[in-house]
């Protein structure tokens, strides 16, 4: 089928684009700086020697397209520079936050597509009644809250008023599954949009499927309610959940920087956040390497999972 | 389902009323700033106790939403001030190169990290309040102008346009008179979810500290900054918490009740097409426009 190949030809050459522009666009971050870009990191310290540093470790005194090319090349070999404040590698700071970052990553993943699928199919198992309006106005209000207000919210009632969940991971360090109590609300709170999105994505769609010629048949086969649900009409429901996907994962990442903000979790989002803080621009560069190409790659993967269930459906590419 | 809908609506309008009316009538009634008390105190003639440096956290609940609302509004007015020409030019224009150069940049755009990039322009710039609309807005062209694009494409290909175009209209009257018209209520749909996103990035640049002073009359920068004080003084962060979630939430609800006749792929399909979410369908439609 030479369709889907030109597709996913077009859609990788998307990718590759995308990869080169996230570069080229970290790196003018520097070259954006009015100014002298050292004076202006320098920020509230502007003393000369603090200056000439800044000039000597970001080696500002070359021509740009040779430092561009220095970096890239360092990239290439997994070499991301060293921190402008504490002279460690960048990749060591990434390592470091790495663990607790894929640990709330994998259990939203994990509990996403239950809860979303579930919420969603519930739904469409009672369109029109009180199950499905129940559901589809919650998820329809809290679709729309910024993580960081839900999650102090939810802080004040069962951590402080009710005292059953610790309110953030404050002492803990990495060692986040060990203290499971702590993890409930992160969690709870970077499922809640993604979970609304996704489970009203599915409502319609199974609505749809449900309504269908071929699942009507299916009935006059006489196959069971169940079967047909999971079996016959959810497939034909997914190929709009899937072009959700991308989405999810452009929200997942903004929620987990707010969410290791809010509880204090040691992940790649509070490493960001102090680089950004700190004006250390060689850190923040090389973690916004890694969150463009992981989105870049996430997104083609949704982009591809979604042309192969809905092939008729063109996503941009 | 119209009883829903009206139901939903009049929920929407009360949800939304507080905060709005607050955001901006608020700064009036507020008064000039009052004597500085301790930090995180309760009562003694503050009716909602001080905040971190020992202002009223009444007043300053009365300042900090004007902000959050203009500043979403400017953001959604601006990014579509960019993506209407653009997407309406890529749409009708009969040079494929013209088209390509409008709207590819924008695809290779759409993958960076929305949050992301606010992040890195706040590590090198102090946006401010107009920098960060700036900000928002440019990250909500990309997908602002393919939605206009695709909305405006199906309508010039009617033949309706052909027409006008053989009678020798100008391309203004063919343009804006006819495309324009008639993309209205995938537009007024799409500003909806627009504006609900919007509000929501503004706010939680603003929490991380993105484009805002560190004292700023915010909501949002009150709920970052009072929270360390949240165990001593828990209205100074949940009061301003609970006018976002009430601010975005009627939003939110308040446009999808009214905008359910404006969606357009509710036509010619059977049962089950009442309540979508309006993301999906004018998502999937872009999505399907796109690509004949």
């Amino acid at each position: 089928m030479s369709g889907l190949r030109s597709f996913v030809a077009r859609r990788l050459l998307l990718g590759v684009l995308q990869t080169i522009a996230v570069v080229l666009l970290v790196f003018a971050l520097i070259e954006a700086l009015p100014g002298d870009a050292a004076v202006a990191l320098a920020g509230d310290q502007p003393d000369p020697a603090r200056i000439a540093a800044l000039r000597e470790a970001m080696h500002l005194d070359r021509p740009a397209h040779e430092r561009l090319t220095d970096w890239v090349t360092g990239l290439l070999h997994g070499e991301l520079g060293t921190s402008l404040s504490s002279g460690r590698p960048v990749g060591q700071y990434i390592c470091d936050g790495f663990g607790p970052t894929l640990l709330l990553a994998t259990l939203t993943a994990a509990l996403l597509v239950p809860a979303g699928f579930g919420l969603g199919v519930l739904a469409a198992r009672h369109e029109g009644r009180l199950a499905d309006r129940l559901i589809s106005s919650v998820t329809l209000a809290v679709y729309a809250v910024p993580e960081f207000a839900l999650g102090i919210l939810l802080v004040t009632v069962f951590a402080l008023q009710l005292r059953w969940l610790p309110p953030t991971a404050v002492g803990y360090g990495t060692d986040l599954l060990g203290h499971p109590a702590a993890l409930v609300l992160p969690v709870l709170v970077l499922l809640a949009r993604p979970v609304c999105s996704l489970s009203r994505l599915v409502r319609a769609g199974m609505i749809d499927a449900l309504a269908s010629p071929y699942v009507a048949q299916a009935r006059r086969y006489g196959i069971s309610g169940a079967r047909i649900r999971y079996t016959h009409a959810l497939p034909g429901a997914l190929a709009p959940a899937a072009q959700q996907l991308a989405r999810t994962v452009d929200w997942l990442l903004c929620g987990v920087i707010v969410v290791e903000a809010l509880y204090v979790i040691p992940g790649l989002g509070t490493v960001l956040l102090d680089a950004v803080a700190e004006r250390d621009v060689p850190v923040v560069q090389g973690l916004a390497v890694v969150f463009g190409l992981l989105t870049v790659v996430l997104n083609l993967g949704a982009d591809l999972v979604t042309h192969r269930l809905a092939p008729r459906a063109g996503v941009i590419a | 389902m119209t009883k829903l809908r009206t139901a939903r609506f009049a929920l929407g309008m009360t949800v939304v009323a507080l905060p709005l009316a607050l955001a901006l009538l608020g700064p009036l009634f507020a008064g000039g700033p009052g004597p500085r008390a301790a930090s995180f105190t309760l009562g003694a003639g503050h009716r909602l106790g001080t905040d971190f440096v020992g202002r009223d956290v009444w007043r300053q609940v009365l300042h900090s939403g004007r902000p959050v609302v203009l500043t979403a509004l400017a953001a959604t007015t601006l990014s579509y001030l960019v993506a209407l020409p653009v997407g309406l030019l890529a749409a009708l224009t009969r040079r494929r190169l013209l088209e390509e150069l409008l709207m590819r940049p924008l695809d290779v755009l759409l993958a960076v990290p929305s949050l992301l990039l606010i992040l890195l322009a706040s590590t090198v710039f102090s946006p401010g309040p107009v920098g960060l609309a700036l900000l928002v807005a440019l990250v909500n062209v990309p997908d602002a102008a393919r939605l206009v694009r695709a909305a405006a494409a199906e309508a010039a290909a009617r033949p309706a346009v052909e027409a006008l175009r053989m009678q020798g209209e100008t391309w203004w009257r063919t343009a804006v008179g006819y495309v324009g018209r008639s993309m209205l209520r995938t537009l007024a749909a799409d500003t909806g979810t627009r504006l609900t996103g919007v509000l929501y990035l503004v706010a939680t640049a603003a929490f991380l500290g993105a484009g805002v002073a560190p004292d700023a009359a915010d909501w949002a920068v009150m709920v970052d900054r009072n929270r360390i004080g949240l165990f001593v003084q828990p209205w100074a962060v949940v009061v301003p918490a609970l006018l976002i979630v009430a601010l975005t939430t009627g939003t939110n609800l308040l446009f999808d009740a009214a905008l359910v006749d404006a969606r357009p792929s509710d036509r010619g399909r059977g049962r089950g097409t009442r309540l979508l979410d309006p993301i999906r369908t004018t998502r999937s439609r872009a999505g399907s426009e796109a690509r004949p």
